[in-house]
């Protein structure tokens, strides 16, 4: 009920490849909207495929280009919308979309590119996208996500972001660009990864963000927790988490304790009645030794608070499931479905 | 002390050409390790013993055998009574992109017609592996049915299990369950006391699993139709879920899941087992579950000593 793109029929064809002359263009898309933008091939289909539709990343090998718009829908409007691939030195395929779609305080741009690629030639074509996306939306967050980095030794992949920053940076320096909401992700369809890159876009669309996080952060700071995510648990896209500082390995670690609980509730899908809402005041505990509790609370049919602790915190558990219930309940109001 | 344990080791041989992915198995089945890890995999050299200790008093002995020529000229030449002598279980690894399927079949002649001599009373699984290379379902079965037809001509003596399998799926556990299944002593005892537990705790489902590989040692459902296949994906699930464990420096103990329409829990049960409790009906709290786990734990340790 809740249009997921992943519900059956996968994402829906939007728009046509020329867009006409329509002027209100960016009041067709949605509000709250993500631009998945970049050369051809460079990965953008596979990565939201993978991550919407549950496709295995080998699966994406003979994916065919993008010919027609792609719009997959997220929680509270949220719409990432896949185009097809943008070469700048091809005049026959650069058909420029129309600039209103870069509109708007909820707009964000992804253009991913492929770091085994053409740099030069993809540098072109981001430029390009953002001298015209500026134009009409100075503010526009710009997301590079360098693709593709699965072949790259460590180092490697840390000298091709250095050098992708350097360019983008001094070419905008050069053009007088504003490179204040430019941000980087190394990226690749083989790793979780890629779901964080996605979070951190996402977040800042979602609606009263800033309110989600201080309720999170005083359910923290009350419940004595180290870490609180609320997560689409379908797509694995966390919308907020409480602003303690973040160990890179915790988000991996949220990511598969997510999947583990699917991994065992596949057990007992036979027992949930067929004409059911989803929402079932679903509570999980995962125990670990040295102390490690995770706790996970269904707060409506698609999102859940997946909140880290220790056990001696989370051994009065009725308490935490009291503060939970009562956070569920305020992330229910401000986040209608 | 109470008096003597008898121990039970038993032999357990793998066999088959190198690069079959033999030590693979070994790996994600015995250790904790991904199916990507095993791409880093060197060939075996001669044979590489492991003892792994499965459920209390079981020591299972695993002779790993290198498939290069030269190892296994040896084996079926000087060796061939000490690699075929005390065999308990013979398996053996059928790479299904063989190239030449006639010499791969005398191989494996070779090797029965050893067993006969030596280990008469052995028994024999024939995996067709490394399935994943074959796309379509329809495909697979009809693969494996004809290594399976195939193969029970030429071996009437042991008459082999022949499974299709793949580190990269759940059949590989469904294999090794059904292996195990066959050496764990007292086994018609622990199903019984399993299904009896299973009734005054009013469980609909309660699934065995051995604590180290996560692989399955026997359930009980309240529908006798539940198949074994509908719990491998846990044992897989676990197994990955303990590697990500890691990343936070932790290791994995229990989980437990409560909803309006079931409760279930997977936790430690004796020392060399854990158990899954999976109840639906609404009458039966959460808690009540754990505390009758907790009362069989002692019960279910003098069993599966
Ligand atoms: N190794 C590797 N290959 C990838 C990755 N992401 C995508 N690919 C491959 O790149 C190829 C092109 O991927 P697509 O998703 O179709 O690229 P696209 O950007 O949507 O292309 P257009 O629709 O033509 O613009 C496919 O064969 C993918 O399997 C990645 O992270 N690593
Ligand atoms: N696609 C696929 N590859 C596999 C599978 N099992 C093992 N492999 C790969 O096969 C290769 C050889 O595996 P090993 O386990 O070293 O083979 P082995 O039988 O032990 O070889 P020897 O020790 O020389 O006898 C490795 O690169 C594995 O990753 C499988 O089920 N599917
Ligand atoms: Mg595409
Ligand atoms: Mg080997």
């Amino acid at each position: 009920m809740n249009g997921y793109g992943q519900d059956g029929a996968g994402p829906t064809e939007s728009g046509s490849p020329g867009y006409g002359s329509t002027d209100k263009l960016g009041e067709q898309l949605a509000e709250r909207r993500v631009l998945f933008m970049g050369p051809p091939g460079s990965g953008k289909t596979s990565i939201l495929s993978v991550v919407f539709e549950d496709t295995v990343a080998y699966d994406t090998l003979g994916m065919m280009p993008t010919q027609q718009q792609a719009a997959y829908q997220m929680v509270a409007g949220i719409t990432i919308y896949d185009f097809p691939g943008i070469d700048y030195y091809s005049e026959t395929q650069y058909n420029p979309p129309n600039p209103a779609i870069y509109e708007g305080d909820y707009t964000s741009l992804v253009f991913v590119i492929d770091s085994q690629g053409d740099f030069q030639n993809s540098l072109a074509t981001l430029f390009s996208v953002i001298r015209t996306a500026q134009a009409v939306n100075p503010q526009l967050p710009i997301n590079i996500f360098i693709n593709k980095v699965d072949s790259l030794s460590e180092e490697l992949k840390q000298d091709v972001h250095q050098d992708m920053q350097q360019q983008v940076w001094k070419t905008m320096r050069y053009e007088n660009l504003n490179s204040a909401y430019v941000q980087f992700f190394l990226t690749t369809i083989f790793h979780d990864d890629i779901r964080e890159a996605l979070s951190r876009v996402v977040q800042r669309l979602v609606p009263n963000h800033s309110s989600l996080e201080t309720i999170l952060n005083s359910f923290c700071s009350k419940s004595s927790l180290d870490k609180v995510f609320l997560f689409d648990v379908t797509t694995k896209i966390y919308l907020a988490m409480d602003s303690s500082p973040t160990d890179p390995q915790i988000f991996r670690f949220a990511f598969e304790t997510l999947k583990a609980m699917d991994d065992v509730s596949q057990l007992c899908i036979e027992y949930l009645p067929p004409s059911d809402d989803g929402m079932m005041s679903q509570k999980v505990t995962f125990d670990l030794e040295g102390s490690i509790r995770v706790f996970v609370y269904q707060v409506n049919s698609y999102l859940s608070l997946l909140c880290v602790g220790s056990t001696q915190v989370i051994r009065q558990k009725s308490l935490l499931e009291f503060n939970g219930s009562k956070v569920a309940k305020a992330i229910r109001q401000i986040l209608p479905s | 002390m109470n008096g003597l344990s008898i121990s039970t080791k038993k032999k357990l041989v793998i066999m088959g050409r190198s690069g079959a992915g033999k030590t693979s198995m070994r790996w994600l089945i015995f250790s904790n390790y991904t199916a990507n890890d095993t791409r880093r995999l060197g060939a075996t050299i001669d044979v590489e013993h492991s003892m792994v200790n499965f459920m209390g008093d079981l020591n299972l002995n695993i002779w790993d055998c290198g498939g290069q020529h030269k190892y296994l000229d040896n084996y079926l030449n000087e060796q061939r009574e000490n690699i075929f002598g005390n065999v308990e279980v013979l398996i053996y690894v059928f790479d299904l992109e063989t190239t030449n399927k006639e010499s791969e079949y005398q191989l494996y002649d070779d090797c029965l017609r050893n067993l006969a001599v030596f280990s008469p009373t052995a028994k024999v699984y024939c995996l067709v592996h490394k399935m994943d290379k074959i796309p379509e379902p329809e495909q697979k079965e009809l693969t494996v049915e004809s290594y399976r037809r195939a193969l029970a001509k030429r071996s009437e003596m042991f008459q082999p299990d022949v499974f299709g399998t793949s580190i990269w799926d759940h059949t590989l556990y469904r294999a090794w369950s059904r292996i195990v299944y066959k050496l764990v002593p007292n086994m018609e005892i622990i199903e019984r006391h399993l299904s009896n537990f299973r009734r005054l705790s009013d469980a609909t489902e309660v699934v065995l699993f051995e604590r180290e590989t996560f692989l399955v040692v026997c359930y009980t459902a309240a529908d006798a139709d539940v198949p074994l296949d509908k719990y491998m994906h846990i044992s897989q699930g676990i197994k990955s879920y303990r590697n990500a464990c890691v990343h936070v420096q932790s290791r994995f103990q229990s989980v437990e899941v409560s909803n309006k329409f079931y409760s279930m829990f997977i936790e430690p049960f004796t020392k060399s087992t854990y158990i899954l409790v999976i109840t639906t009906d609404p009458e039966v709290e959460p808690a009540v579950t754990k505390a009758n786990i907790t009362a069989a734990r002692p019960h279910f340790s003098d069993l599966a000593r």
